[in-house]
């Protein structure tokens, strides 16, 4: 397996506060790493330094090799990071094909494009949706639908904050099934503050708190880790 | 998808024919027996839109207000007024005044536009008033008496332009607006953030067309210094203009190519009103008429009247008002 990501001793402060201290992580081609911690735990500050949002303060960020440290963000979905938002953000005045439409990157033809907007739709379950507008759909819609913007830049790498918030049960599993189906796509970088919902669909864990990783590995060392187990998943986990 | 291809083709192609129907007709004024006061009235039409759609393919389409667009076409009429001065042909002195207006633009679209808020609309007053002040300190520009063009020209050949501008800025925004790219700067509008998600350059977006609408709007200002003919500074880069030209897209519907085309026949003819019922006051009406459609019709009357026939159609009725805000 090739390296997609790699972020190497990344540090973020915010005037006094170190929100991100030393984070290193390596992500191959078509794995799947959730990325875990309460609230205030760092890891949307670190998923928003990997996506471009703002640079860190010290470290190095690479993707496929290309060190993206300084690139803003719109520079790095063009190399390849396609995101999605903690709370959606559809372009409300869009329909839902032209959020897809708008996020394909031009020169291959308008026909082509919306041709493969039709067809990324379609993957996402919104094709009956496309001419609706993107502000008139539910959460779980709105969720599906960022995916399917970020799936449109052909990305090496997906982001995916903490998309199962808000999304009933039988979202949540319809989603997380979604989801373990992309890494045929693309690598995945899943931040979740609940590790028990998704842990399940992970090849491999980071687990976060105050900024700094405290457990790392694959789903069953998170599972067993004792410091994992009292904090977030309680003492009668197994 | 297809049909909404189809659908944006068949409005882009209708809408085209229709502005260069009235284009033409309108440029013809001159030779068809009119009356020169119906022609002024058509003129000033034509120059408030081809103003207006200069700030809407700005501001309209990206949601950065501007207060600079008088300014911006007052640089054009200085500009146009001194190469034809120095003898230089109308095409090329007026390209020069879209250049000029083009290059003021950039001094503060590269600083500002690279900040969200409301910076940029604070240095675009701030250019607003750095002209008026240069203008008024520069000795080849006339200083605070201002300057006059040396030769007179025809005047059906300032209507034929300002009705050229006009119809060419219209259909601009018209075909922009439903462009690849005129989907991208309005999807930007919805969200900075999640636009530059998709690999959208913001800055560079908005110093562009920022850049092409100073240059619309120099042009603009070019071909009504001469009509004008005579320049004062203190005329030519008044707010009022700034004013006026956001005005007139904001009552018609900023952001559509309908909506300042709108905006322009009513603010003519509100103009024309008030200039005999309470000359003085005209502005500050068209302020009320302003805020009226902002809390009437929230994106002006063009979306407005849109939301309208669309429920019509559905229903075979007239829907009542709080279901067309809605």
């Amino acid at each position: 397996m090739s390296g997609i990501l790699t972020v190497v001793d990344a540090h973020k402060r915010f005037g006094g506060i170190h929100a991100v201290r030393g984070v290193s992580l390596a992500l191959n081609s078509g794995e799947l790493l959730g990325l875990f911690g309460p609230n205030g735990a760092g890891k949307t500050t670190l998923f928003n330094m990997i996506a471009g949002l703002y640079p860190p303060t010290s470290g190095r960020i690479e993707l496929a090799s290309r060190d993206v440290t300084r690139e803003p963000a719109f520079r790095r979905a063009r190399a390849g990071i396609g995101r999605t938002f903690q709370v959606c953000r559809p372009f409300r005045g869009l329909t839902v094909a032209e959020n897809v439409l708008a996020a394909i990157p031009p020169g291959s033809g308008v026909g082509d494009d919306r041709a493969r907007a039709r067809e990324i739709l379609d993957a996402v379950g919104l094709l009956p949706k496309a001419e609706d507008a993107a502000g008139s759909l539910t959460l779980g819609m709105l969720k599906r639908l960022e995916v399917a913007r970020a799936l449109a830049l052909e990305p090496k790498l997906l982001l995916l904050d903490e998309p199962l918030a808000g999304l009933t049960a039988s979202e949540t599993s319809d989603l997380l099934g979604f989801i373990q189906g992309l890494k045929a796509r693309a690598s995945i970088i899943l931040v979740d503050h609940n590790v028990r919902q998704s842990l399940g669909v992970c090849d491999r864990a980071i687990v976060m708190d105050a900024g700094a990783v405290i457990a790392s590995g694959s789903p069953d060392t998170i599972r067993r880790d004792p410091g994992v187990r009292r904090a977030y998943l309680g003492e009668s986990a197994a | 998808m297809k049909v909404e291809r189809g659908r944006d083709l068949a409005k882009i192609t209708w809408g085209s024919l229709a502005i260069l129907a009235c284009t033409a007709a309108m440029a013809a004024l001159p030779w068809l027996g009119v009356t020169s006061y119906v022609r002024t009235l058509v003129y000033y039409g034509a120059y408030f839109l081809a103003l207006g759609q200069a700030w809407n393919l700005m501001s309209g389409l990206t949601g950065y207000v501007s207060f600079a667009h008088g300014a911006l076409a007052g640089i054009g009429a200085y500009a146009v007024v001194l190469a034809l001065n120095a003898d230089l042909p109308m095409v090329i002195s007026l390209l020069i005044a879209a250049i000029a207006a083009g290059l003021a633009s950039l001094i503060i679209g590269v600083t500002s536009l690279r900040l969200k808020g409301t910076s940029f609309t604070f240095a675009t007053l701030f250019l607003q008033e750095l002209v008026l002040l240069l203008v008024r300190k520069l000795p080849f520009a006339g200083g605070p008496g201002g300057i006059v063009l040396e030769e007179i020209f025809p005047l059906w050949l300032p209507h034929v332009l300002m009705i050229a501008v006009a119809g060419g800025a219209t259909l601009l925004v018209l075909v922009f607006r439903r462009s690849r790219t005129g989907l991208r700067v309005l999807a930007m509008r919805d969200d900075e953030a999640a636009a530059s998600a998709i690999g959208i350059d913001a800055t560079r977006v908005k110093i562009v067309l920022f850049c092409a609408s100073a240059a619309i709007a120099g042009l603009t200002g070019a071909v009504h210094g001469v009509f004008a003919s005579s320049l004062f500074p203190n005329e030519v880069f008044s707010i009022d203009l700034s004013i006026i030209a956001l005005a007139v897209p904001l009552i018609g519907g900023a952001g559509t190519a309908l909506g300042p085309v709108l905006g322009a026949v009513i603010y003519v003819g509100l103009r024309e009103i008030l200039q005999v019922l309470a000359p003085n006051l005209h502005l500050t009406i068209v302020g009320v008429v302003l805020l009226l459609v902002i809390l009437f019709m929230r994106d002006g009357i063009a979306p407005a009247l849109g939301r309208l026939f669309r429920l019509k159609d559905r229903r075979g009725q007239v829907p009542a008002i709080a279901e067309v805000r809605a």
